[in-house]
């Protein structure tokens, strides 16, 4: 599994696309994809979207990122990095905000590369 | 050369700008010049041009304010430049009356490539305002697709990119050789 975070408007889709090979037809979109889409995918795009998505859905995340690694274990996820600002006001998006970060915390711990773009560079921050 | 440097508020990157454009005028005995793109609105935004005019003084910038349509700007000599910021200037362009409006990113894209022409190092200041989660108006949105895009393009062209943090500056692409610190698979 391979690991993709940076902040928003980074180039992070385009790098992981030219990076690992991929084409539009193996990526998943977390923001529209049926639920069970991201365990065939090569790749996860926007997956704080499907994480938020499964939380205003109710759906049970606890598990999510090690049911992911199962079923997934080749895949590239790419994500936002969401927790650098000031508290949220509402509940939910704290909720969703650190939620987002666990979840990212317990892939990192299992994916074997995690690349962080900054300004359209990708820097290899874990390999191996 | 080209040099982008990025970092969050408070990061220390405009001093390691100053110190990097400072440093290459005085290896090569060239005049600097400092681009400045903030419009200082009320107390709080003289305080911060203060700021910064302290930490610059002693250290010989000629100072040009220029707020939009950086493409005009002349220079009185090839030289180092230091643009700050870019955040500024994106801002500018999208919201100013004499802005460019929807044609921001490619103005200011030619605006940076005239400057370049015009010096010998620049070096651009640019800013992290993307990785607080925080889901803006679709007119924030804009501004920060616009700014992204214009970080991609200029970090692809730079010659160095550096992110600073708490002060230390962090090499995400390097001068001469084009590796990175950390090394790419």
């Amino acid at each position: 599994m391979v690991l993709v975070t940076g902040g928003a408007f980074q180039g992070k889709k385009a790098y992981a696309m030219e990076t690992f090979s991929l084409e539009e037809a193996v990526t998943a979109d977390g923001a529209s994809c049926f639920w069970d889409d991201i365990y065939r995918a090569q790749a996860i795009l926007h997956f704080h979207e499907y994480i938020r998505r499964c939380l205003e859905a109710g759906r049970e995340v606890d598990t999510l990122a090690d049911r992911l690694f199962r079923r997934n274990p080749e895949a590239v996820i790419v994500v936002n990095e969401l927790g650098s600002g000031v508290v949220p006001v509402e509940a939910f998006d704290r909720h969703y905000r650190e939620t987002t970060g666990r979840i990212c915390c317990e892939l990192a711990k299992r994916a074997s590369e995690v690349h962080r773009v900054v300004c359209g560079i990708g820097t290899v921050i874990k390999n191996g | 050369m080209l040099a982008l440097i990025t970092g969050g508020s408070g990061s220390g990157k405009s001093e390691y700008a100053e110190n990097l454009a400072v440093g290459l005028a005085g290896k090569e005995g060239l005049p600097l010049y400092y681009l400045a793109t903030m419009k200082p609105f009320g107390e709080e935004g003289r305080k911060r041009v203060e700021r910064h005019q302290k930490l610059r003084t002693g250290k010989k910038f000629l100072t040009i304010e220029r707020y939009v349509n950086l493409k005009a700007q002349k220079l009185p000599d090839r030289g180092v430049v230091l643009l700050e910021c870019l955040s500024n200037l994106t801002a500018n362009e999208m919201f100013e009356a004499d802005g460019a409006g929807s044609c921001t990113p490619k103005e200011v894209l030619l605006g940076i490539e005239a400057i370049r022409s015009r010096s010998r190092h620049l070096v651009v200041v640019t800013n992290d305002i993307f990785s607080d989660g925080v889901l803006y108006d679709e007119t924030t949105r804009q501004y920060q697709r616009y700014l992204g895009e214009l970080n991609q393009k200029l970090a692809k062209e730079a010659d160095e990119v550096t992110e600073v943090v708490c002060g230390i500056p962090v090499c995400l692409k390097r001068w001469r050789d084009d590796e990175k610190v950390v090394e790419q698979l």
